[in-house]
């Protein structure tokens, strides 16, 4: 291999993949045929098998949540005065029935990234996952977080970014993390019920009062058009509007018998009635179709391909990229009627995909899953392990603080604590790198190929013992950067 | 002040005393049975000569210059007899001496002398007589050969002592929470270069520090700059500040605690390994091995305590993969030598002496006019240790755990009668 070759397939698998493992860049073949074998079909992985569907989920959450208020109201009868019990009874209920689950999930997720042969794929399955993320911070959405990403993000990835949209937005963690299942048309049969018959409160399923906007905003502004753009606070109202009765099945329908095959569910009479004016285009009221034409619209928006264009080049090339790259980017996705598959192509064709000053900082997830990769670090059965440490860098899986997911900018995951964390972090999981045949030197050459630079190969020859050397490794700055 | 600091600290004899008087040795042939040992290795090089300085060998403190240890003045080391002191942070160690349950073994090596670290921690893990002579560990092969007894090994991956057929389980803290210094020390100039994170780093460097009065307490050497990279003898304080919190933060103690605790009930772990990195002292030794000796010897107290009541029936062997340069070099530390020192512990030691043949430090007795040269195989302490400790034969030592060493005679007499 080359040297201009050694450094293509050296970005293909780092700042493309999920790290370089030992062995992999010389089995690579042709860089640019690699990722683009990875961009034509949906993201599947077999470590994902057996998983529930979130329509399991959500009929054993409702019955969840019958034992949960039988739980309380025995309390409230037997020990009113008593103090809180040690280990709380709802909180180990909860893990008694979902505690398995949520560990399979997250396990499934980690034996993934470290172990897949397609890690451009999965780089984009994670990339659309930040770009559409809801945080298990928020509790009733957070059964729903894994199965977001597995069951409207990975079939999706290489295909139209309508039908990827609509997935996403259907699907009960977004339904849930943004408020939408507690929106209803102000004018709705629904809402005249309720002015009529409110029901008594009730935690687990509060009064509906009337239009939730957040759903809505948040797909103008983060999902589809981007902020800035150009719509108006009447577009989100009239959005909002459109999207009322967008729904999932609520507790009582499922503790009462009815049975669902999706999580997903219209509700009509919760629909506000009548014609929609966004971004000056009309819909006429056609239920549950109104909103998913206002998505397919927005999907091939010029300003979407701007936005989306943008925040794949940042991911993939830049902080920073150029807005001529951008511009070509978003011009192929218009062009194709909004083809993932064609944005892609843009990218992994562009000049400045491959420039030698095309870099980008890793993330935490980033950096413990290249860790990972190039040490041949087993995930082991205890995916809150590795959760732990992504806690303390700052990016747990499926958490961030807020919709608009984790930056993907290098000042903000660059700060002094960060870096000290990073380095505990580089030594914790050197103990974990199986010592059989270990040859540092070799590894750093095979994961950073040129991009080992002379001083880290000098560090690396003085290292007292091979697993000083592999915690130097994925403590140096050359591993902290997607080159 | 914890009591274990107060000990070191102070080094009184009479708490140190009542202290031991919990576990009086019982030899392990009164016990039978249900014997333990505990291999540690401190990879990366430990310099004999500063945790066993010969202060009555007389090229010794030309030699080593202001490194140089001797059992009177300030910073006293612990006279064991003429020629031998223990360095002064090893006060339990020294007491350990006084009770007979220490011995240290001067000049001792692995069969290999190349002075690369993998290539000789590797020899000493393999049990042969060269580095890859073997792909699995002699402390496996001794494992196997003793029916029932499984291993432990302290450590999140098999190392290799412990890889082979027999059964052996891997324990290992949570995440740990300190930085090995000489990690930081490597990787300072590697985040100098990097424009966009040398600022950051400097400053995670300077942060650790904050509010470390419990390591100040503890008396440290605030001029310890073990991690400070910044030439000439004032060190920032931030970095001062950053050693006391490295300091502050040792995982051998915790890590030998452990082993203690598991290997102190009946049915407990028999034959056990742990080992510990930061050994490697090319520069400001003296410093560095304040803090790692005083390490090594809370890891000693605390394994004492933990263990609890097995201790009479305990060895520990305590070794490095190679010694260090007898000369000091020109930035306050030593280089890759041969001949190292090595520790036996325990109540079912025969110590209270030095073994060993002292090869001298004059030109002529050094090993190519550098290293201590090496009088003592590895292989021969360990195969005593076994044979006499844990009954293996001289054929299975001489054929399974140490293949192709029949002519290499055990070290006898290291256990009491």
């Amino acid at each position: 291999m080359n040297g201009a070759s050694a450094l293509t397939a050296g970005s293909a698998l780092n700042r493309f993949g999920l790290g370089a493992r030992a062995g992999e860049a010389a089995a690579l073949g042709d860089p640019l045929a690699w990722l683009q074998q990875q961009a034509r079909a949906p993201a599947d992985a077999p470590q994902l098998a057996g998983l529930p569907r979130s329509v399991d989920y959500m009929a054993r959450e409702a019955d969840f949540l019958e034992r949960r208020r039988k739980l309380k109201s025995d309390a409230a009868t037997t020990a009113k005065d008593a103090p809180a019990a040690a280990n709380d009874p709802q909180r180990t209920l909860y893990l008694d029935l979902f505690g398995e689950d949520l560990r399979r999930e997250y396990l499934a997720r980690w034996q993934i990234a470290a172990e897949t042969n397609t890690p451009f794929a999965e780089r984009l399955v994670r990339f659309w996952s930040n770009h559409f993320a809801v945080s298990t911070d928020k509790i009733t959405a957070a059964l729903y977080a894994a199965p977001l990403e597995r069951e409207a993000i990975r079939p999706h990835v290489n295909g139209r970014f309508a039908d990827l949209l609509l997935a996403v937005e259907a699907h009960p963690a977004m339904l849930r993390y943004l408020d939408q299942v507690r929106s209803i048309g102000p004018d709705s049969r629904a809402a005249r019920y309720f002015a009529l018959h409110q029901p008594e409160a009730d935690e687990d399923m509060p009064p509906l009062r009337g239009l939730n906007e957040n759903l809505a905003r948040e797909i103008l502004e983060l999902h589809t058009l981007g902020a800035g753009s150009g719509y108006t606070q009447d577009d989100v109202t009239e959005f909002a509007r459109a999207l009322t009765g967008w729904s999932m099945p609520g507790p009582r329908q499922l503790q009462r018998g009815e049975t669902f095959d999706s999580a997903y569910l219209y509700r009509p009479q919760a629909h506000q009635p009548g014609v929609r004016t966004i971004l000056g285009k009309h819909y006429a009221d056609e239920g549950e179709q109104q909103a998913r034409a206002v998505l397919a619209d927005l999907a091939v928006h010029p300003a979407t391909a701007q936005h989306l264009a943008l925040k794949l080049a940042r991911h993939f090339v830049a902080d920073e990229p150029s807005p001529e790259l951008v511009r070509r980017m978003a011009r192929a996705y218009l062009d194709s009627q909004g083809q993932l598959p064609a944005l892609y192509q843009a990218l992994l064709h562009a000049p400045e995909a491959w420039a030698p000053t095309a870099r980008k900082f890793r993330t935490p997830q980033d950096f413990v899953v290249a860790g990972m990769r190039a040490g041949g670090v087993p995930v082991g059965p205890r995916p809150r392990a590795w959760e732990g440490v992504l806690v303390r860098l700052g990016q747990p899986t499926f958490q961030p603080r807020s919709p608009a997911g984790y930056s993907d900018i290098a000042s903000d995951w660059i700060a002094p604590d960060a870096l000290w964390k990073r380095v505990q972090v580089a030594e914790a999981l050197s103990e974990h790198v199986p010592r059989q045949g270990l040859d540092p030197q070799a590894l750093a050459h095979a994961v950073l190929g040129p991009r080992l630079d002379a001083q880290t190969q000098q560090a690396l020859a003085r290292a007292e013992a091979p697993q000083q050397a592999v915690a130097i490794l994925f403590a140096a700055p050359a591993f902290q950067w997607r080159t | 002040m914890n009591r274990r600091r107060f000990l070191g600290t102070l080094g009184t004899l009479g708490a140190g005393a009542a202290t031991l008087s919990l576990w009086p040795g019982i030899s392990a042939a009164a016990t039978g049975a249900d014997t333990r040992l505990l291999v540690l290795l401190l990879r990366g090089g430990l310099d004999g000569l500063h945790a066993l300085p010969p202060h009555g060998d007389p090229a010794y403190a030309r030699l080593r210059g202001p490194l140089a240890l001797a059992p009177d003045g300030a910073q006293a080391a612990w006279k064991l007899d003429g020629t031998f002191a223990l360095h002064p942070q090893l006060a339990f160690a020294a007491q350990l001496y006084g009770r007979g349950e220490f011995m240290p073994v001067a000049a001792a090596a692995p069969p290999y002398w190349g002075r690369s670290h993998f290539d000789a921690q590797d020899c000493v893990e393999n049990g042969t007589d060269a580095p890859h002579g073997a792909q699995s560990g002699w402390l496996n092969r001794a494992v196997a050969a003793m029916p029932g007894v499984e291993g432990l090994a302290v450590a999140a991956v098999m190392p290799l002592i412990m890889r082979g057929t027999a059964s052996v389980e891997t324990w290992s803290p949570p995440l740990p929470q300190h930085v090995d210094p000489v990690l930081l020390q490597r990787l300072e100039p590697l985040y100098g270069d990097d424009p966009h994170l040398a600022a950051a780093f400097a400053q995670a460097l300077g942060n650790q520090g904050a509010g470390m009065d419990e390591a100040a307490d503890a008396g440290m050497q605030m001029g310890e700059t073990g991690m400070s990279m910044k030439p000439g003898a004032q060190a920032a304080a931030s970095d001062d500040r950053m050693a006391a919190k490295a300091l502050a933060r040792g995982r051998l103690p915790a890590l030998m605690k452990s082993a203690g605790g598991m290997m102190a009930a009946a049915g407990g772990a028999r034959i056990a390994f742990v080992e510990d990195y930061g050994w490697d002292t090319h520069a400001n030794q003296a410093a560095i091995l304040v803090r790692k000796l005083k390490e090594l010897d809370d890891a000693y107290s605390a394994f004492h305590d933990a263990i609890g009541p097995a201790w009479g029936k305990t060895v520990v062997v305590t070794v490095t993969e190679f010694g260090r340069t007898a000369a000091i070099n020109g930035t306050g530390g030593t280089d890759h030598g041969t001949g190292a020192a090595l520790f036996l512990a325990g109540g079912a030691v025969h110590g209270g002496r030095v073994g060993g043949q002292w090869p001298g430090m004059a030109p002529g007795e050094l090993y190519q006019q550098r290293d201590i040269h090496a009088t003592t195989d590895l292989r021969a302490v360990f195969k005593g240790v076994l044979a006499g400790h844990l009954g293996l034969s001289d054929a299975v030592l001489a054929e399974k755990v140490f293949p192709g060493s029949a002519r290499l005679a055990r070290y006898d007499g290291l256990l009491r009668a």
